[in-house]
């Protein structure tokens, strides 16, 4: 494959941080004080809490199925442990490491149990996770009817603290882009993430392939829920309370962001960075839109608009790229004839 | 004799039809009459599937004419065939899952009335048709919970009773019938004999053929070589014709083989009830065992069984000395049993990856150290290997799905090499992929696979075997007919073993058969 070739199939693959790119330039130019470094903080940082549950969805789509109760565990996994630590058991389990712990652990069960449904009960991931996220929403209305203030400060940390040391930059951000990194390597360079994605691309060979594929979708669930209870700590922590409405209306907005960082519904096709560029998108775009003083409910409807135009870039990406590889078939062929 | 009969409802004349490096059909003539059974019989790749998808419209000819009922097309589509009363019943029974049976019967054909469905008048005429031929089904069930014999059965009686078809083609739809349902076969095949319409019998089982047909056409490497009436064939001379000349052990490989190594894998007793039993063998490093046997022999099963994707029920396999029962194809990897799926492209291929993917995905744990993958030496295995099965493409970067059939399927034997296992099971590895990629996967199996190894293979024709394989174990309906060891391999005799003469022989034909 020549140079050249191998260059343009990268562009394409990239091609999330080619329109952020884009994207960015044109506001830059556009929107007043949109490039200044406190805005571009600012996205970032707004941007974290959609960034984590953009890579939970866009991890379980990899494998080939979907998880409709992130937004719930979000709300539910930090809900139901602080009001533990500061309710029910404020003695035992006031500690505020354990209640870290102990949140991330919730949101792990949680997607243990939608993986154990799916993987060995044979349920509808669709419909077993709809019904997770409708009893966990219900729950959290019920436990939660007024929010729970102040967090301990440990607890809030990550969501809400600055680090003096980095420029005064929220934790959240250097937290987000780690875990980035975190599942890069993992899907990249590990055992299981190649299985892992070879399972999405299709489970019947994989399984006779010797994979263990069952484990595999558990696996997907179990990491999706700890990303969520993740996410759920990073939004407590921003407001510094917990409360019933957290991160409600934002599982579908994750689907958003994973298709636009290239991950394929289908699963098997999709890449860490380009599903953080998909969340980066969304954001900058909720925002450009906001300093141009445009309704937070036509914002919305111009977030779907963006939606739409993501399926048609990677209709445009898909039947490019096999031009590409066409074209240069035919130059091999011209070669070996001349 | 033609001179008696009334005008024949189907003539194919002349057809020929080329496919890039193959000639499928060349010069075919091919008749047949009202209220007449005309069977069709030949190898694998001889060209019946070709003849019956020209026929019904899913093939168009290169050259030549069809006429139904005094009319003559050059080539039809599927839905003008129809329409002029060809139906067929494919070889894979595709049914809608969650829809009863009175509406799976009546799919594409609901009546109705003042625009609603005449449910009423459906369920009587459902009900009727399957009490005409005493097939105890309710029409109420869904098709889900029917037998895979019964789902067969209900496309029978949809193409044969419902379409009203004047010209209906069984492709093989004996291979799928219980003993029970192919007596209800038979039953409608009478039936729509008395009311004049022509049917097109597909089998490979010669008995079956000439209990049920009233002519036989004989097809061999794309041209007809026999079209007569039942009472002039036996089951030698039409195994004769069928088979051509007898292929006696070609030694397209013997000279340079190096003698097998030690004994790799013991089986004994293996079965799976209701689909093969008391099957015992043996197989060396170094040595390519066939299996050969017709559709539903057992041959892909006892291969499923041994990797663990569908464990035995009974009976003992042992591996190097080590007994061992595998649950699941991950066991089976693990000491080193690679199974090449039969249907390459939903249990053998991921089709969103490139073929280097492909061709690591099961052996990237090879390549790894504590869970990381070392993607410097994955990426050279990876290249060795597709530099060894001479994938046609210019970049392992390409995507597998981008590949030829043939191709496709080096990819997927590749990949089980990649893993290096010490047994091969290669089922089918030659299905569906074109003369030149058939030789060049043969060569593979016989050159790289066997050098290190032990290979078992199965094959829709016995060509394959013939050509590379050490020793040919047949099977009859799951169970072990003969082994021949090289020296003598004989084509017709082995042809006639998998159609169970040898075997009744044997055990003094107490085999009940299904139809």
């Amino acid at each position: 494959m020549s140079g050249g070739l191998r260059f343009k199939l990268a562009l394409l693959d990239n091609i999330i941080w080619l329109m952020l790119l884009l994207f960015f330039g044109v506001c830059a130019i556009g929107v007043p004080a949109f490039a200044s470094w406190n805005n571009i903080v600012n996205i970032l940082y707004h941007t974290t809490i959609m960034s984590m549950l953009v890579l939970a969805q866009g991890f379980v789509l990899l494998s080939g199925n979907l998880d409709l109760s992130i937004d719930a565990v979000l709300a539910f996994a930090p809900g139901v442990v602080i009001l533990a630590s500061t309710k029910w058991f404020p003695g035992m389990l006031g500690n505020p490491y354990l209640a870290i712990f102990l949140t991330l652990l919730a949101g792990g069960l949680l997607g243990f149990f939608n993986g154990f449904c799916v993987s060995r009960l044979g349920m509808n991931a669709f419909m077993q996770t709809l019904s997770l996220s409708i009893i966990l929403r219900g729950l959290v209305l019920f436990l939660i009817p007024l929010s729970i203030f102040p967090l301990h400060p440990v607890y809030s940390f990550i969501g809400k603290a600055r680090l003096a040391s980095l420029g005064n930059i929220p934790a959240a951000i250097p937290v987000t882009f780690c875990i980035y990194l975190l599942f890069h390597i993992l899907l990249k360079y590990t055992v299981f993430g190649r299985n892992y994605l070879a399972t999405g691309g299709n489970a019947r060979a994989s399984y006779v392939a010797g994979i263990d594929t069952r484990r595999m979708i558990i696996a997907g669930f179990v990491i999706a829920g700890i990303l969520s209870a993740v996410a759920g700590m990073l939004t407590a922590g921003r407001q510094d309370s917990v409360s019933n409405t957290m991160g409600s209306g934002m599982t579908l907005l994750a689907f958003a962001g994973a298709l636009l960082g290239g991950t394929a519904m289908g699963g098997g096709k999709g890449s860490a960075f380009g599903m953080l560029g998909g969340a980066i998108l969304l954001g900058m775009f909720s925002n450009a839109l906001n300093l141009l003083g445009v309704k937070v409910t036509l914002i919305h409807a111009a977030q779907g608009a963006l939606i739409f135009l993501a399926i048609l870039v990677d209709r445009f990406r898909v039947s490019l790229r096999a031009r590409l590889l066409r074209n240069e078939q035919l130059q091999k062929l011209h070669h070996t004839k001349g | 004799m033609e001179g008696i009969r009334s005008a024949s409802v189907l003539l194919l004349d002349g057809i020929t039809k080329i496919y890039p490096g193959t000639v499928a059909l060349e010069d075919v003539r091919f008749e047949a009459f009202p209220g007449e059974v005309h069977g069709l019989i030949g190898k694998n790749g001889a060209g019946k599937s070709t003849l019956v998808g020209i026929l019904s419209g899913l093939i168009e000819p290169t050259a030549g004419s069809i006429t139904l009922n005094g009319h003559s097309f050059h080539s039809l589509r599927r839905s003008l065939a129809k329409k002029l009363g060809v139906a067929i019943v494919p070889q894979e029974p595709e049914i809608v899952l969650d829809l009863p049976v009175a509406e799976n019967l009546f799919l594409g054909e609901l009546e109705n009335s003042g625009g609603f469905v005449a449910w009423k008048r459906i369920r009587r005429d459902a009900r009727n048709i399957l009490g005409r031929f005493g097939l105890d089904i309710s029409i109420d069930l869904m098709a889900r919970d029917l037998s895979l014999s019964e789902r067969q059965l209900l496309l029978i009686l949809k193409a044969c009773v419902v379409e009203d078809a004047n010209v209906v083609v069984l492709d093989e739809s004996s291979a799928s019938l219980s003993s029970k349902d192919g007596i209800i076969l038979r039953r409608i095949v009478e039936d729509l004999k008395s009311s004049g319409k022509a049917v097109i019998y597909i089998s490979h089982h010669i008995d079956e053929l000439l209990e049920v047909c009233d002519r036989l056409t004989v097809l061999r490497d794309g041209r007809v070589v026999e079209t007569r009436s039942r009472e002039l064939f036996d089951h030698h001379t039409l195994s004769e014709l069928i088979v051509g000349e007898s292929l006696v052990s070609s030694v397209s490989h013997k000279p340079d083989t190096p003698p097998p190594g030690e004994r790799l894998l013991e089986v004994d007793a293996l079965a799976r009830w209701g689909l093969f039993e008391g099957i015992s063998f043996s197989l060396r490093r170094g040595e390519i065992l066939g299996i050969a046997g017709l559709r539903g022999s057992g041959r892909t099963e006892i291969l499923k069984a041994l990797s663990g994707i569908e464990p035995a029920d009974a009976g003992s396999i042992s591996l190097k000395g080590k007994a061992l029962f595998f649950r699941s194809p991950s066991e089976a990897l693990r000491e080193g049993v690679a199974y090449l799926p039969e249907d390459r492209e939903s249990e053998g291929l991921v089709k969103v990856f490139s073929i280097g993917d492909n061709l690591l995905l099961n052996s990237i744990s090879k390549f790894s150290n504590r869970g990381f993958v070392s993607w410097a030496d994955a990426r050279r295995r990876a290249s060795e290997v597709f530099s060894d099965v001479q994938i046609h493409a210019f970049s392992m970067e390409q995507n597998v799905d981008e590949l030829s059939g043939g191709n496709k399927q080096k990819v997927v034997i590749g990949r089980i090499m990649t893993k290096e296992p010490d047994i091969y099971l290669l089922d089918e590895p030659t299905r569906g992929v074109d003369v030149g990629a058939k030789h060049s996967i043969l060569s593979i199996v016989n050159g790289p696979l066997r050098a290190g190894a032990g290979v078992i293979l199965t094959s829709p024709g016995l060509d394959d075997l013939l050509d590379i394989c050490d020793r040919i174990m047949v099977l009859y309906r799951g169970m072990f007919v003969r082994e021949y060891s090289r020296e003598e391999f004989d084509e017709k005799n082995i042809f006639m073993d998998m159609q169970g003469f040898g075997f009744q022989k044997q055990r003094g034909g107490g085999v009940c058969r299904a139809v």
